[in-house]
């Protein structure tokens, strides 16, 4: 069980980082905000997953577990679904909701870096404890701020998936863009399931559910963004 | 040709099995994050560890 919860973190860790380095990339070439929100989401994602891979391996070190919860648990979902919001919503609008995401990420880091941390309370009834856990946090008002930034980020990165793969579905087009979007929204949902089986007591749902979201993830972008061989012979 | 002999515009349609798939993942999709956010709310207010 250690080798599979330090392997999987880290596969989807390299994973996440060759992801946020083709993304970046595509940022350089076209320099459109949504890809240089996702490549820092994908970065995000990584260093969550290195984390957990450091934990499996090394145990415990409060720099790693306060890295992990900052860009693993708490910012990840809002700064993907930052990105997905750049290609929905009005610059002017969406522009606003950037520089609160952006006060409110900093607010965040302040908070995860001062507050008081004990492992062993990441051992319960339910949790192992092999795992990294949030339980790790004993300052009050750190934890309660998560939920905030993963629903906010659910909802532009899954909401804006659905709602734009619906859209190319009834109109029958861009079949390339209905199959990446769906496979983004259930990358994106994948950990936050595995999270919650996580928490029902469920060893090795997290880093199974991050590295599969990973791998969906990088998929559905590359499907996303590549027209399939009959759709190019059409044109 | 009358105007009811006019051809339709021919409808566009994705191959079959994208036709059948689609609609149920979407919907699953969104049942499913119903339930994720439903188990985040039940978290949130202690009706669940």
């Amino acid at each position: 069980m250690t080798t599979v919860l330090t392997f999987l973190p880290f596969a989807s860790s390299l994973i996440s980082f060759v992801f946020a380095a083709l993304v970046f990339r595509r940022y350089l070439a076209r320099r459109r905000p949504y890809l240089l929100l996702w490549g820092i989401g994908m970065t995000m994602y990584g260093i969550g997953g290195f984390c957990e891979g450091y934990y499996g391996a090394f145990g415990w070190n409060p720099l790693t577990f306060r890295l992990w919860y900052l860009f693993g648990a708490m910012l990840v979902a809002a700064w993907l679904g930052q990105g997905t919001a750049y290609l929905l919503i009005r610059r002017r609008w969406v522009h606003g909701l950037m520089l609160v995401l952006a006060v409110a990420s900093l607010y965040g880091a302040v908070r995860v870096f001062t507050a008081q941390l004990d492992p062993a309370a990441m051992g319960s009834s339910l949790h192992t404890g092999s795992e990294l856990s949030g339980r790790a946090i004993v300052s009050g008002g750190v934890r309660t701020l998560t939920p905030f930034f993963n629903l906010y980020g659910t909802a532009f990165l899954v909401g804006g998936a659905v709602y734009s793969a619906w859209i190319f579905w009834r109109k029958r087009i861009l079949l390339h863009r209905v199959i990446g979007n769906v496979l983004i929204a259930t990358g994106a949902l994948l950990p936050a399931f595995g999270g919650s089986f996580s928490r029902l007591g469920i060893g090795g749902a997290l880093y199974i559910s991050e590295l599969l979201g990973a791998i969906l993830l990088f998929l559905g972008f590359l499907r996303a963004t590549t027209p399939l061989p009959q759709e190019s012979a059409q044109k | 040709m009358t105007h009811d002999e006019k051809p339709s515009r021919p409808q566009r349609s994705y191959p079959a099995v994208y036709e059948k798939l689609i609609p149920i993942a979407l919907a699953l999709i969104a049942l499913a994050t119903l339930a994720a956010l439903g188990f985040a709310v039940a978290v949130a207010t202690g009706f669940l560890p």
